[in-house]
């Protein structure tokens, strides 16, 4: 049994770990093309060396990091020493702990090491890590902790406690277990309350907006003009001296927006099954923790108590298909994003966050119709200052800028037509315009609340109430004063009345 | 035999409302440091708009630039002139509100459950009239409260630091709003929150 009270040091191979780390804290690309430029670029004489002598520095420096880090477990707290040119202690309490990962990405599958990612609570930066130690080790240092955490969670609450949680099995064929999920470390006590198959996941990347998956292109625009232009050049149908000389075609247009969409679908497809591919969501009696990924697999962890919003999302595609975009908005970093949720599944998760399914609310509450006339007005206005400006420019055809206006009265007659809120434990509203959206902000989480009344407003007796948390906003507007004001004075006596943790 | 939960609902008209009336403007000494920057900034604007005129083939041309800018700092004044009368704030039991904006109402409540910490802050000009600014820290947006005397400020200071960290017990309830006059915090102890008005109600709703 390893000893934990003596200080423990990461695996020697940590060392890569953290180099990489560092290169990525000074920005990896950026020193690729100053390394390229120095090598290739109209230098000579020893500044040629200036690469060599930079690796063997961060060499160095990630070498004392990695002897310098050392982690142990003395009278119930975790104790963490590191630091390179000065030496840090952090003291972590057991019982404050609200969760420990282990963590298996590629790199350290090939290495047969794991990541341990710490989660602890009441800080904005909440998680630690240990680079790179042994399975056995970081097995320990799961054992060592779970116990006292789970003993110390007994939070009043809401929340089901880890044994009394629903029936795991929401799940799309790649079955549900208990606390077992290969390759990813998981808590004693932890859940599973669903998991994503092959079909989920490939339902939810055609259902996507179809230029979603350009998103993956991201990272070669950033490479520049010249990795552009090598792209370009490769593709003949984009080869600039095909489209001299008259050979362009009217069909080129509708058939490459054809293609591009057939490309950003396909590039979807293989994103969704790279980063969510088995996406797992485990809950515990105090933490939720999503794990995903085909070729590492990622965990991230929260508490329950962090969890400020809850929002779903869905395009038209979507609604059709009955697919959930759903976000748990949390304190600082955390949030969780779960893609691909059937109904069932977005209860679930709603409950689990603490509010009340959405479909057990039914929000009915409406707004003030008069908002369309505002912003139908206000849009009428911004083409007047367009096409005043543009007239210069473009003479009579500037009037087309109007062509909006026509259209943004559509928009808000249909948002006003569909927004629904409700005031319950929690303050919900549900618009669909094109997109449906829904978030759900808990009274009792409220880090603070603000009524807000244009002059507009002030003229009809209107006013707009915002329910400000730790994690975004929830407002409603055009509703009359007197309602604002009792749902203001609804939401400070529920979080003055409530002692429990929100955050 | 236990008794069963008790769990009426509460009308909504019963729950404490935030009294506009209670609202406690700021010093109206503010109003001089607000308009000592604006002040400032027309100085610089007439001096400038001067020197680059006595210089300029069109001089004509630079006054009108000059005067235009005086006309915006003018607007600016008079927009400041209202929001510090519209600056207010309210201390009750458990909160504290803002009351701001000139062509934006709004009021915003934050309660002390809710601090992270306080500052009083005291800028050059500020000091120069025996004023101070409170800043509430959450999680969330601050709360800035300009134009308190030193003593009120520091008063409140010490008022949302012990609110803050008392911690709430189920058994606490609420206190009705307070009156808008400071509490006396001569001593350390918090003073013990009143119970909630409930001639009707029995208890505002966990939930």
């Amino acid at each position: 049994m390893l000893d934990l009270a003596i200080p423990q040091r990461q695996s020697s191979l940590a060392i890569v770990f953290l180099g990489l780390r560092l290169l990525r804290s000074l920005g990896l690309t950026q020193l690729v093309i100053l390394a390229l430029f120095i090598v290739r670029g109209p230098f000579g004489g020893p500044l040629v060396l200036v690469p060599s002598a930079a690796i063997l520095v961060l060499g160095a420096v990630s070498a004392l990091a990695w002897w310098r880090y050392t982690f142990q477990v003395v009278d119930g707290e975790l104790v963490v020493h590191k630091g390179v040119f000065r030496m840090d202690r952090l003291t972590v309490p057991i019982e404050r702990i609200q969760s420990i990962a282990i963590d298996q990405a590629l790199l350290h599958r090939v290495t047969g090491l794991v990541k341990v990612v710490i989660d602890t609570a009441g800080s904005a930066a909440a998680e630690f890590t240990i680079d790179a130690i042994s399975r056995p080790v970081a097995e320990s240092l799961q054992r060592a902790t779970v116990t006292e955490v789970h003993a110390a969670a007994n939070t009043p609450g809401p929340l089901v406690p880890g044994a009394a949680l629903p029936p795991p099995l929401i799940s799309d064929g790649d079955g549900a277990h208990d606390g077992g999920d290969e390759g990813v470390g998981v808590n004693a006590g932890d859940r599973v309350v669903f998991t994503h198959g092959a079909a989920r996941l490939f339902v939810t990347a055609i259902t996507a907006w179809p230029l979603a998956g350009l998103l993956v292109l991201g990272p070669l625009f950033a490479l520049g003009d010249d990795a552009i232009d090598q792209v370009l050049d490769r593709v003949p149908m984009l080869d600039d001296s095909r489209l001299d000389g008259g050979s362009f075609r009217w069909w080129f247009v509708p058939v490459g927006i054809v293609l591009f969409m057939l490309l950003s679908v396909i590039l979807n497809i293989a994103r969704v099954f790279l980063q969510d591919w088995n996406l797992t969501l485990h809950a515990s009696s105090t933490s939720l923790r999503r794990t995903s990924g085909l070729l590492s697999r990622t965990s991230k962890a929260t508490s329950v108590a962090r969890v400020q919003v809850v929002s779903s999302r869905q395009n038209p595609l979507q609604r059709r298909a009955g697919v959930h975009q759903v976000e748990l908005s949390n304190v600082g970093e955390g949030d969780l994003s779960l893609p691909g949720c059937n109904a069932a599944q977005f209860a679930m998760v709603s409950e689990l966050g603490g509010s009340t399914p959405i479909g057990r609310i039914s929000p009915a509450r409406r707004i003030h119709p008069v908002q369309v006339w505002l912003r139908t007005r206000n849009a009428a206005i911004q083409a007047a200052v367009l096409a005043i400006g543009l007239y210069f420019a473009v003479g009579w055809w500037s009037i087309l800028a109007f062509a909006f206006v026509p259209f943004v009265w559509l928009m808000q007659r249909r948002d006003v037509a569909n927004f629904r809120w409700a005031l319950g434990g929690e303050l919900t509203t549900s618009r669909r315009v094109i997109d449906s959206e829904t978030s759900q902000a808990l009274l009792r989480k409220a880090n603070s609340v603000r009524i807000t009344q244009t002059i507009f407003e002030r003229r009809r007796g209107l006013g707009r109430v915002h329910l400000v948390t730790a994690a975004g906003t929830v407002s409603v507007g055009m509703l009359p004063i007197a309602e604002a004001c009792a749902v203001r004075d609804t939401v400070l006596v529920a979080t003055e009345t409530d002692s429990r943790p929100w955050m | 035999m236990a008794e069963p939960l008790a769990n009426e609902p509460i009308p909504v008209d019963d729950l404490p409302a935030l009294d506009d009336d209670a609202f406690v403007s700021v010093d109206p000494r503010y109003l001089r440091a607000s308009l000592a920057g604006t002040a400032l900034i027309a100085l610089v604007a007439v001096v400038v708009a001067g020197v680059v005129a006595s210089q300029a083939e069109q001089p004509v041309a630079v006054v009108l630039i000059g005067a235009g800018v005086l006309c915006v700092l003018a607007l600016v004044a008079v927009l400041k002139v209202l929001e510090v009368r519209r600056l207010a704030y309210q201390l009750r039991a458990h909160d504290l509100s803002l009351r701001s904006g000139v062509i934006i109402h709004a009021v915003e409540s934050l309660p002390f459950t809710r601090v992270q910490h306080v500052n009083v802050n005291r800028g050059p000009i500020e000091r120069a009239i025996g004023l101070a600014t409170l800043e509430v820290s959450s999680a969330g947006p601050n709360i800035v409260i300009p134009g308190l005397t030193e003593a009120d400020a520091s008063r409140i200071k010490l008022l949302v630091t012990q609110r803050a960290g008392v911690d709430l017990d189920d058994s606490a309830p609420l206190a009705p709003p307070a009156p808008p006059s400071l509490p006396a915090l001569a001593s350390s102890s918090v003073p013990a929150p009143a119970p909630f008005p409930a001639p009707s109600s029995p208890a505002p709703p966990a939930p």
